[in-house]
């Protein structure tokens, strides 16, 4: 026998039944987030990995803080290799109005060396390609900066000393470097015209770059020689190792996303859970009838399981498809944070079809494969087999198949646990309080009428408990991401005062100090301008300091990095001591270092430990005196590294200063830059807008997977009131035939459901306001207050959304007449 | 024999020993409750009891595990229930070509629409067990009890849930077919006028078996 057409033919019947829709909707949705995020991440994921050449625009190249030895260059041209050079340093562009801070690069004729440019004549014109580069006094500028300073191409702006045409929009460029420079609009220009702004002097903050390219063992051999010759301030760079800020950031958050996706499938399996039994319970008579005309065992479980395959290939289908979707919104939510991305792949559907099988292999298939073993006297004798679906074991495989699902999406066995385990722990408080819930209605239920309205949600404890508990969690999921995480992000928002500094004014050189610090005094300012020495970290005591030292990814990079010292006679305001002491008001204190507590933390320094550091080749060594805390939100200038006064005074010194200048006053600041052009201005409020927007269009991408969950709970609903359909039917009837008037059901049910969705809402809204106060001080470290507005809001929503819903999945009950309900009950 | 029930064994039959010889057909009448179907279904192979033995042309029910009764039920057995027990969601033609199918015969189709023409209905193959009426549906159930050319029939209350006309229809046309292929029929009911239809009649009664 063809078993697979058995499959799909039982598929057919069940789905013109109407049996399946619950079933196939909850798959359906679980898929659906799924690749909803797979795609999400395969996308990204694609456009680092295939253009991660183009990103770095050649096959290798040499980072630095200080321009780069000539020899790596004549030794590339030796290799035959192709050579290019660029400089990356923020600035800003004036016009005569406005003023704008850019990421400039600047670059040679050679650049990009893998990759193109795309550009285009005017901001909304078509993109093309081109492997050109601005001719020197022309400038190319991103579309959003022609917006921001009011132009159009053609015309002049002004960039330190130099003034230049803006010839052409920049639409998509190799893009390097991390940081707020990222963040800033970019600015492409000659290397040649560098020199004639004065933009670019000893100590400003520019990296260096030294491109090559051309054929595998060349560029491998180029490599071997110059490995060995690099120190600790020259990085080189492959494809691919270029933006590991970045990187890490969207692996982070495709972990996010596909967990939080996971949730779906787990309020969804629940309601496969529910629903599965009964729809099993359906098939009896009908495989019963099967093994009656001689079907046996395998031939039953074959199509059984055929048919489930087939079932999980459909909804496959229709739920990738439905992905596919999601995940175009989700693109069009972050499409500033994610221009230009490549086509996608298929890679994802073959995903949600391996999830739909995992999903149905879990939650439904053991259950439906108890249906092998309906005994076919069933035929003479309705009642046998109705116990075949008791016990507990179906939950061992669905628990099991839902653990292998994280661990894929997480990738991580510690991190699948910790979620399964927090998503186990989160559902058993649900359930307990659900439980709770019902058994405090059970016993206060008054007698006569009023008490009528409590019995629906009483008489059903199990299912009631396990609806509140699915609805719950989604409805938890929802106020997380929108209420608690808006609440989170103006709690930290209040800490930064109003008069907080907006600007940061650093690269002063140092003969340039005073002179701006009388230029703010004058204009009423209350600011200091900080001296600021580049150094690296050589040494801890006696030993020698190497970012491989360090397990912690985030340390290397720190040790890696130049830190910025500064040397300070007074405690700031905003930096509190917890360790030693502080070298108080002398002239020339002996030698020592304030260190801030996490970084020595991180490094593993306490005070009594010796710090040598390097600043321009030469060595400054001092013992840690005190560890500080500091308020780094306060916006304040802030150092990890603080001097006592005199050990750094032979360095290389650029100073820093920032401050809080009123919009009336915005004028000062094209007048600093046309007399300091060296001197970088920051823009903190357009950074802050920035986090600020790309945490709301990130929190936009979460808040549409919430919204799956949520839907995946109302599924639950659906299936709960699927189960209790026929008790449902029967009771009406019953009512209406000892003369109950059709209101008065209507009122009864509602008044179940309000009770319901108010429950689930309430536990819900308290579950989140515990969650976000756990968050907000435990792991933000902000002092965030139990909003007691959460559980209100809770019920309010729950209970709408689940009457709504639920008056509406019942309404046929109420119309038809109780001679006809009381058969079709009969009938099953 | 005995005859495990819901809770725990019990003596339903007491020296019932029965031989139906091949084309024979006999009718076993009986008040409802008098285990009238628990006989049937021990007959067929739905079930075995704890004590006691069944054999069916020549094989010993009781010695076979489920499966293996299964594929016996398929080649020797048809049935006719009460309530009909068609596949809701299969047309007529796919109900009868199930046991075929279930046997791995090849001219399952040809040969179900065959069976269906004898019972009137080859108009009606397409058509969905809702969409036929209580005596066409019993049709479609004798069409398919017959298609595999069973050397048994065994039929419960077959006009149970018709009415007199269509009862005595379908009744005719049992037996028209049951003449013609000369199979071996055992039918269980409480009408007696049908019972009389039987060269053999049997009353169960307390556990025991008389004949009539």
């Amino acid at each position: 026998m063809n078993t697979l057409r058995y499959g799909f033919r039982l598929l057919l019947r069940d789905w013109r039944a109407g049996e399946l829709r619950l079933l196939a909707t909850a798959l359906v949705l679980a898929v659906t987030a799924i690749t909803a995020v797979a795609w999400l991440a395969d996308r990204v994921s694609l456009a680092t990995e295939t253009r991660a050449a183009e990103l770095l625009g050649a096959d290798r190249a040499l980072v630095g803080n200080d321009p780069l030895p000539e020899r790596f260059e004549a030794l590339a041209r030796v290799q035959g290799l192709a050579v290019a050079r660029t400089l990356q340093f923020p600035s800003v562009v004036l016009t005569e109005e406005r003023t704008q801070l850019v990421a400039v690069r600047a670059v040679d004729a050679n650049y990009p060396l893998r990759g193109s440019l795309q550009v285009a004549d005017h901001a909304d014109g078509d993109a093309e390609n081109t492997t050109a580069t601005p001719a020197r006094g022309e400038v190319w500028a991103e579309a959003r900066l022609l917006i921001q300073l009011d132009i159009a191409v053609g015309d002049r702006i002004e960039l330190g000393e130099e003034e230049f045409v803006v010839s052409r929009v920049l639409m998509l460029e190799p893009s390097l470097g991390g940081g707020f420079q990222n963040l800033a609009p970019r600015l492409l220009m000659h290397l040649d015209d560098v020199q004639a702004t004065g933009l670019v002097q000893e100590a400003s903050r520019v990296t260096y770059r030294l491109l090559v390219a051309g054929d595998n063992a060349a560029v491998n051999q180029w490599q071997t020689r110059v490995q060995p010759e690099l120190d600790e301030s020259i990085g080189l760079e492959a494809p691919g190792e270029g933006q590991p800020a970045v990187e890490q950031v969207l692996d982070a958050a495709k972990r996010f996303l596909g967990l939080s996706a996971l949730l779906t499938v787990v309020v969804g399996g629940v309601a496969m859970l529910l629903t599965i039994r009964h729809y099993a319970t359906r098939h009896l008579d009908r495989v019963a009838v099967m093994r009656c005309l001689g079907a046996t065992e395998r031939q039953i479980a074959s199509m059984l399981t055929w048919k489930m395959v087939l079932l999980g290939l459909i909804t496959a289908a229709v739920g990738s498809l439905l992905g596919y979707l999601v995940h175009l919104l989700m693109l069009s939510l972050l499409a500033d944070l994610l221009p230009g991305l490549p086509a996608a792949s298929w890679r994802p559907a073959a995903v949600g079809l391996l999830a739909a099988q995992v999903i149905l292999l879990g939650f439904a298939l053991p259950t439906i494969l108890r249906l092998r073993r309906v005994p076919p006297l069933r035929v003479l004798r309705r009642d046998l087999g109705d116990q075949l679906f008791r016990g507990w074991g179906v939950y061992p495989v669905a628990l099991g198949a839902i653990f292998m699902l994280m661990w894929w999406q997480a990738q991580d066995l510690l991190l699948a646990l910790y979620v399964f385990a927090a998503v186990l722990g989160t559902l058993a408080v649900l359930a307990l309080g659900a439980g709770l819930i019902i058994l405090l209605l059970r016993r206060g239920r008054p007698a006569g009428a009023s008490g009528l309205l409590l019995a629906g949600l009483v008489r059903r404890p199990w299912t009631n408990t396990f609806q509140i508990m699915a609805l719950g969690l989604g409805l938890m999921a929802l106020l997380l991401l929108s209420v608690v995480r808006q609440d989170l992000l103006n709690t930290w928002q209040d800490r930064v005062p109003d008069d907080a500094p907006n600007y940061f004014l650093i690269n002063i050189q140092p003969e340039e100090a005073d002179a701006l610090q009388a230029l703010l005094d004058d204009q009423g300012l209350d600011t200091r301008v900080y001296p600021m020495v580049r150094a690296r970290l050589v040494g801890i005591n006696d030993r020698d300091v190497r970012p491989s030292d360090y397990q912690e990814p985030r340390t290397r990079r720190l040790v890696a990095r130049e830190f910025n010292l500064s040397w300070l006679e007074a405690l700031p305001e905003d930096n509190h001591l917890v360790a030693g002491r502080w070298w108080g008001n002398a002239e020339r204190p002996e030698p020592q270092f304030s260190v801030e507590v996490e970084l020595a933390e991180r490094l593993g320094v306490g005070v009594g430990d010796e710090l040598h550091f390097d600043a321009g080749g030469q060595r400054y060594s001092a013992p840690v005196t005190s560890l500080r805390e500091v308020q780094w939100d306060s916006f304040n200038v802030n150092f990890f590294v603080a001097a006592s006064p005199g050990v750094l005074d032979a360095a290389p010194a650029t100073y820093i200063t920032s401050f809080h200048l009123p919009r009336d006053q915005q004028r000062l600041l094209a007048q600093v830059v046309r007399e300091y052009p060296s001197v970088t201005l920051i823009d903190v409020s357009t950074i802050l807008d920035t986090v600020r927007s790309i945490m709301a269009q990130g929190a936009r991408v979460v808040e549409l997977m919430a919204l799956l969950t949520l839907l995946s709970g109302l599924v639950v609903l659906f299936a709960a009131l699927q189960v209790t359909r026929e008790e449902r039917q029967f009771e009406s009837a019953l009512l209406r035939s000892l003369g109950g008037r059709r209101a008065l059901i209507r009122r009864l049910a509602a008044t179940e459901f309000l009770l319901l969705g108010g429950a689930a809402g309430l536990l819900a809204g308290g579950g989140a306001a515990v969650a976000g106060y756990v968050m907000g001080n435990l792991l933000f470290q902000l002092e965030y207050a139990f909003n007691p507005w959460l559980p209100v809001l809770g019920v309010l929503v729950g209970a709408l959304v689940v009457a709504g819903a639920g008056l509406l999945a019942t309404r046929r009950l109420y119309r038809i007449t109780p001679m006809r309900l009381l058969k079709s009950a009969e009938e099953g | 024999m005995m005859f495990r029930g819901p809770d725990g064994d019990i003596r339903l039959f007491r020296d019932l020993n029965l031989e139906i010889r091949g084309g024979e057909t006999v009718a076993i009448l009986g008040a409802s409750g008098s285990g009238k179907s628990t006989l049937l279904g021990l007959l067929a192979g739905l079930d075995v009891p704890s004590e006691g033995r069944v054999l069916l042309v020549g094989t010993d029910l009781t010695a076979l595990d489920e499966d293996r009764r299964a594929m016996l039920r398929g080649r020797e057995l048809g049935f006719v229930f009460q309530a009909f027990h068609l596949l809701s969601g299969f047309t007529a033609l796919e109900n009868v070509m199930l046991p075929l199918e279930l046997a791995g015969e090849r001219q399952a189709e040809s040969r179900a629409r065959a069976a269906l023409d004898q019972v009137g209905l080859s108009q009606r193959t397409g058509h969905y067990p809702q969409q036929l009426s209580g005596g066409e549906q019993q049709r479609v159930a004798i069409a398919r009890a017959f298609v595999t050319r069973p050397r048994v029939l065994l039929a419960d209350e077959p006009t149970g849930n018709l009415d007199r006309n269509t009862g005595h229809r379908v009744q005719d046309l049992l037996f028209q077919l049951n003449a013609l292929h000369g199979t071996t029929l055992v039918l269980v009911t409480h009408d007696p006028e049908l019972a009389r239809r039987c060269q053999r009649v049997l009353n169960l009664e307390n556990g025991h078996l008389v004949a009539a």
